[in-house]
């Protein structure tokens, strides 16, 4: 397997470490709120939504939905050999969202690809700590 | 008892560096501030060292030590290109509340210097956080900056609202036309740039797309700029011998820092920045005359122009169909030929004020900064700042006497 060449996350272990221990066994997890019962991204020490340092980690579904989308025709690093590629952001089933870069798609054809796709999360090994998620179009 | 700030302090010159755009001989942005400097103050007769209060986007204190001024009003609010339109808020805000009579808003920048220099000379801080949200939740995923963001935005605007990309076009080309009578813009003619002169709807069409839906030309310029302008209490601002351009309303406000937490796509903080400019300026955007709008890309300039009651909701880009913000148009936006084809460095809200303010006080056409066709009659005006990934925005309604 060749090395991961595009961007590592450095996670930062105090507010985001679940996420990265879950991401490395495939898992897609979230923080919510105890009191307010909504779920937020990125993870935070307070509920966005209702102020409550009252927060866990869940398990999420895995599953969203494209909210919008943007095909990169240049790009730098490792990410410069993939272009033209689909950028997205995805409504998570759960709430709130995630940025990404879209697999299932064809690039040079933007124009099929359909906002409110349903759409799964998939785990890329870069190192043995981070794997960092993607999401997948599957309808 | 707290009063209405509204035509407290007025801007009274606005100017920018010696040369701007692409230097041949690159620049530092220190040097841009200063020429910028020099001049507004020759331009109003107030000297370097009358100047009591200095806003810069981050670097406020290093520009009065280069200065050697000791202000005793300061602010180094930095959000990027609405940053400047709020320097100007909160100097109204210090001057109406008896702070301080003079306050100098500057901006020295060199994105097209910076390629020649290798990033020195920028004044800007190196590296990065790896733990902010952008760095984890972002930049994995190959962004390279303003272009491959903000065409998310346009992609929903044209799912949620029908838009088309002859729509956007619309902008790019009537922002060009402004600029072929603007002999410092880029893209004036060919002469000054072979890319320059009008643009046509096949030119847009076949420009390479940067990040789709975004061609080229809905990108703007990367160049250099410097530019400052005084703000100045009523008394201060009478006794010049430069026309005053009132601040009748100024607001400020923003919704998200990262892309990942704007809840609408098509939306942006210039709705609330907007209102409240018009709610102290007692107007609305019936009352305005002509617009200068931040048009980092065009899908900005659409969405802004909706936030600010120019045009309904998913509507933007009408309000410049047909011309009608155009030169002779019914309603001028951009008239310097806008970050897309004038001058564009990296955070534009210091190009908008000073244009506004030319137009506003008539020296918009004096041969340097404009040909004949350029001056319109406004006397209202309508500015407005976008910062970050459509983040940040400042307004001002800006009149003149």
């Amino acid at each position: 397997m060749a090395d991961y060449n595009k961007p590592i996350p450095d996670p930062d272990p105090y507010t985001t470490g679940p996420f990265w221990e879950g991401a490395k066994q495939g898992k897609l997890m979230l923080p919510r709120c105890t009191v307010c019962n909504r779920v937020h991204f990125y993870p935070r020490t307070i509920c966005p939504h209702c102020h409550s340092d009252s927060l866990e980690w869940i398990e999420a579904s895995g599953e969203g939905y494209l909210h919008t989308f943007a095909v990169q025709h240049r790009a730098f690093g490792g990410w410069a050999d993939e272009v033209p590629f689909v950028t997205a952001y995805i409504d998570l089933k759960e709430g709130d969202r995630m940025f990404t870069v879209l697999r299932g798609v064809d690039a040079s054809k933007p124009e099929t690809i359909k906002i409110g796709s349903k759409v799964k999360v998939e785990f890329e090994k870069a190192t043995d700590e981070v794997h960092i998620p993607f999401w997948r179009v599957v309808s | 008892m707290p009063s209405n700030p509204s035509m407290s302090a007025a801007i009274v010159g606005a100017a920018e560096a010696d040369r701007i755009g692409y230097l041949e001989t690159p620049k530092t942005a220190t040097m841009m501030h200063v020429e910028a400097i020099r001049n507004v103050c020759k331009q109003t007769g107030i000297k370097v060292s009358q100047i009591e209060a200095v806003f810069s986007a981050g670097v406020s204190p290093q520009i009065a030590e280069y200065l050697g001024i000791h202000p005793k009003f300061f602010d180094t609010t930095s959000v990027g290109g609405c940053s400047f339109e709020m320097h100007v808020h909160h100097a109204l805000a210090a001057i109406n509340s008896g702070i301080c009579d003079v306050a100098l808003v500057t901006h020295g920048e060199i994105g097209w210097s910076a390629r020649a220099t290798k990033g020195r000379g920028t004044g800007r801080a190196s590296g990065g956080d790896p733990w902010v949200p952008d760095a984890l939740w972002s930049n994995p995923y190959g962004v390279t900056g303003a272009p491959s963001n903000y065409s998310h935005s346009m992609t929903r605007h044209m799912h949620q609202w029908g838009s088309r990309e002859e729509d956007f076009a619309q902008i790019a080309i009537t922002t060009r036309d402004w600029a072929t009578l603007n002999p410092r813009a880029i893209m004036q003619s060919k002469d000054t740039n072979p890319a320059g002169g009008p643009l046509t709807m096949a030119d847009y069409k076949a420009s390479r797309y940067i990040s789709w839906p975004l061609h080229l030309l809905d990108c703007c310029l990367v160049t250099d700029h410097g530019g400052a302008v005084l703000v100045a209490s009523a008394d201060v601002a009478r006794s010049l011998g430069t026309k005053p351009v009132w601040i009748a309303g100024a607001g400020e406000n923003t919704s998200h820092s990262n892309m990942l937490e704007m809840e609408d796509f098509t939306a942006t903080s210039a709705k609330a920045s907007g209102e409240a400019a018009y709610k102290m300026a007692g107007m609305g955007p019936g009352d305005m005359e002509m617009a200068m709008i931040y048009d980092s890309f065009t899908i900005t300039a659409a969405i802004t122009a909706e936030m600010l009651g120019l045009t309904p909701r998913g509507e933007g880009p009408s309000l410049w169909a047909n011309g009608a913000a155009g030169p002779g148009g019914k309603f001028p936006v951009n008239t310097n030929g806008g970050g897309l084809s004038f001058n564009h460095s990296g955070m534009y809200g210091m190009q908008l004020l000073v244009e506004a303010y030319r137009q506003l006080s008539h020296t918009a056409e004096d041969g340097v900064n404009g040909l004949p066709g350029k001056q319109t009659n406004a006397k209202s005006c309508v500015v407005n700042g976008t910062g970050g990934s459509l983040s940040n925005t400042g307004t001002l309604v800006l009149v003149s006497d």
